[in-house]
């Protein structure tokens, strides 16, 4: 595109006088004095590996074209599936990813601390005690340094022994500040387990299952969008069908949960999460006049081995 | 006995005598007694004319006895005659009267009585002492709700009529109540503290020195000299576990010369203090005194239901509400809780945003050593801060207590420190100079405590004869 040009500024010479040049900046050598180099490039032999590395490169990009449109047909597959295609063997594939955040991440998943301790406070009524948050206190106590505390409401007349000695002994004598999380919970008159956490602005979370995930996802497991939605189901299915279904329902939950439990060693796949809890949890609290099937009971087994579902077990008692 | 009406007095020439002639069979009836069950019986009860109203041949009274009212009949028949029933009427309201009646069972409840099932048909009605016509104020006027007040346009009675005129004031079933329970937080107080092993000791008033400060403090004549009103018992109980009593509380008047008119201070209050030795840490004392406070709101909870009842028809408010074991967070906690909700932590403290663990009764520990008495133990941890706390009801301080300094040379310093005389606390000095033990202690005013538990908004309705920089009377 021819361009508007500009009347030479400093004459036809080319010579630029002395002391128009700025002393702050370093002299380049003219690159406009070599006899070749007012003519436009034109093209000259080029260098035989110079075309070989070219020609390469297209290959490399030819054939990156087609894995491309070779991933877009097969990710359009997977977004529109088979009605038979059985997600549940997907899981098997799914990495190990143990409990073992570090403290340093409690700060980036519950906001910066702004000098108090952060303080998650659990409401539950004493005739309904949500075994499931207590197994997960425990699992937390293992992994971060919390302040426990249990307490009773004014709105609750009497609560049993064993329930206030939920926590255990409780060992007050540091300062609060030098705890990471605090875990307190309050006896209270209330319909369902309700959740309230030291910011201002939240507002309560209720139902077990609700609390329960938000307490697991303390542990920042990773998992896949496919898992974490098949977790979430496992959870509503335990508080909704086996805790508080009819009979029907717990029978109906059983079968399912013991066809998984035959390819799986847990509900949601190679290790344990929120689901097995919440489920383990809601069979404790529940009747199941048919007997339990086998998978299922080798899964408690297993639940019962370790130590956050034991002392649960020795609340109930 | 002329018709089975009269006044109990003669005149004779210019003396009026008040004579009574008893019947010592007699037996008067609790107007709350007056139920389905007494049907049809004869009974003679005692009590004050609360209303009258007459029409034609019948008079409608309510008698009233402290809480308690019951409708009243005296209609011309056989026991009653015209002349009668006109007496009856024109008893002046407040006078105390003796009736006896049949109780009969009404077939529609009596919704502005307590005894709602039953009314009394009197057969006999003498009066036992006259009250003047014109009352100072009415007391359904002094009953009635400020917002029913407003909505329905009926008077209702301000503060300083009703204080004026005490003695009426407090026969209103809320003032009943109001101070039917105060006596109960004390019952409570007392049968606590002693339960745990306290003991009960009187501290002197007339004092030589002021114990919180010159600056609010009463002087009084003293001979040729004079003496001060004590502020708090503070020295006192000290003293006393220096002298081996180890866990001690005194119920006593407390006398502060602040000229403050606000909703929560008097110049003269009723203090209830503990003092207590501890073995190794402070918090052995916070404990107790949570622990105390708590037994008081679940006896309050238990035995004065009525009475809390009653007082929330007139005051409506939320139930108080608790944890045992008391929530307790440290001070600057509190301020960064405020501080996130962009509050500023103004000079009453004000600290309803602990609204997360839905009490209305927390502990802030560990306060910063500058803003407390010159004899406040620091914090060995952090020498800005100090082992004091704070106890809190609804938001409002109710109690300020700290483990004390028990070594003289500490605290001669800590009082040169505050500029405090030497001279004048000599004696207070001198009492850790022969071994004291590490104690701490707090105390509470029981006409805030009344006030805040009960959900009202100003201590003078919870104080009898209310002394302040500007009552002095009753």
């Amino acid at each position: 595109m021819p361009m508007y040009k500009v009347r030479s500024f400093h004459g036809a010479s080319g010579a630029v006088r002395a002391e128009h040049f700025p002393i702050c900046m370093y002299r380049l050598q003219n690159l406009h004095r070599g006899p070749a180099a007012t003519a436009p490039p034109h093209q000259e032999e080029v260098d035989p590996s110079l075309l070989a590395l070219e020609s390469r490169q297209e290959e490399i990009l030819k054939r990156l074209y087609e894995l491309k449109t070779a991933v877009d047909g097969l990710s359009k597959m997977i977004q529109t599936p088979d009605a038979d295609f059985d997600v549940t063997n997907i899981i098997q594939a799914d990495e190990y990813a143990p409990l073992t955040a570090s403290a340093a991440d409690l700060d980036s998943m519950l906001g910066k601390d702004y000098g108090a301790l952060k303080d998650i406070v659990i409401n539950a009524n004493p005739s309904q005690p949500p075994l499931s948050l207590l197994v997960l206190h425990s699992l937390l106590c293992e992994r971060y340094k919390i302040l426990s505390a249990v307490h009773t409401h004014s709105s609750v007349k009497c609560v049993p022994e064993n329930l206030l000695k939920c926590f255990g002994e409780q060992n007050r004598k540091q300062s609060r500040h030098e705890y990471k999380l605090g875990f307190t919970l309050i006896w209270k008159n209330v319909p369902k387990p309700q959740m309230k956490f030291s910011i201002q602005t939240m507002c309560p979370i209720e139902g077990e299952g609700n609390i329960a995930r938000f307490l697991f996802s303390l542990f920042d497991q990773k998992h896949n969008a496919v898992t974490s939605t098949l977790i979430d189901s496992w959870v509503d299915t335990a508080i909704f069908q086996l805790k508080e279904g009819s009979s029907k329902e717990k029978a109906a939950v059983l079968r399912s949960m013991n066809t998984t439990l035959g390819k799986t060693p847990w509900l949601g796949g190679n290790e344990l999460t929120v689901a097995d809890i919440v489920a383990w949890c809601a069979l404790q609290q529940t009747s199941c006049s048919n007997g339990v099937p086998a998978n299922v009971q080798k899964w408690m087994k297993s639940c019962e081995n370790l130590a956050p579902f034991n002392s649960a077990l020795k609340l109930l008692q | 006995e002329n018709n089975g009406y009269s006044l109990g007095s003669e005149q004779d020439n210019q003396h009026t005598k008040i004579t009574f002639s008893f019947d010592t069979d007699r037996v008067l009836v609790r107007i709350n007694d007056l139920t389905v069950e007494k049907a049809d019986e004869v009974v003679w009860v005692r009590g004050r004319i609360h209303t009258s109203r007459a029409k034609g041949k019948q008079c409608f009274l309510v008698l009233r006895q402290q809480q308690f009212n019951v409708q009243a009949l005296v209609a011309v028949g056989d026991h009653a005659s015209k002349q009668m029933v006109k007496f009856a009427a024109n008893i002046n309201k407040e006078s105390i009267v003796d009736v006896e009646g049949i109780v009969r069972k009404v077939h529609q409840k009596i919704g502005g009585c307590t005894q709602q099932d039953v009314e009394l048909h009197v057969q006999r009605i003498y009066v036992i002492s006259l009250a003047e016509p014109r009352l100072p104020l009415q007391l359904d006027d002094a009953v009635r709700a400020e917002v029913e007040g407003e909505e329905e346009g009926r008077a209702t009675v301000n503060q300083d009529t009703r204080l004026d005129n005490r003695v009426i004031d407090l026969r209103t079933c809320t003032s009943q109540a109001v101070f039917h329970l105060q006596s109960g937080i004390c019952q409570l107080f007392r049968e606590t503290l002693l339960h745990k092993g306290f003991v009960e000791i009187q501290t002197p008033k007339i004092i030589s020195a002021p114990s919180e400060g010159g600056a609010n403090v009463f002087t009084v004549s003293y001979f040729k000299s004079s003496a001060y009103l004590a502020q708090s018992p503070q020295l006192y109980k000290q003293m006393c576990i220096c002298a081996d009593f180890e866990k001690v509380f005194c119920i006593g008047p407390v006398f502060r010369a602040e000229d403050s008119n606000t909703h929560r201070h008097l110049t003269e209050f009723v203090g209830l203090d503990i003092e207590m030795a501890f073995n190794y840490h402070y918090h052995e004392v916070v404990d107790e005194i949570a622990d105390t406070l708590v037994q008081i709101f679940k006896g309050l909870q238990e035995r004065f239901q009525t009475e809390i009842l009653t007082v929330n028809k007139q005051f409506p408010c939320e139930p108080f509400k608790f944890l045992e074991p008391t929530l307790r967070l440290e001070y600057r906690e509190a301020l960064a809780m405020l501080r996130e909700a962009g509050v500023e932590m103004g000079d009453e403290d004000d600290l309803r945003y602990i609204h997360i663990y839905d009490t209305d009764f927390y502990i802030l520990d560990k306060y910063p050593l500058a803003v407390r008495p010159f004899y406040t133990m620091p914090d060995p941890g952090n020498p800005k801060n100090s082992n004091s706390y704070d106890m809190f009801m609804r938001g409002e301080e109710i109690l300020s207590g700290a483990q004390r300094i028990h070594d003289p040379e500490l605290l001669t310093e800590r009082a040169q420190h505050h500029g405090v005389d030497l001279e004048k606390i000599k004696a207070y000095i001198d009492s850790f100079r022969f071994g004291a033990p590490p104690h701490a202690g707090g105390g509470i005013g029981l006409e805030r405590v009344t006030m805040l538990y009960l959900g009202l908004s100003n201590v003078r309705q919870t104080s009898m004869f209310p002394r302040d920089p500007k009552r002095l009377t009753p």
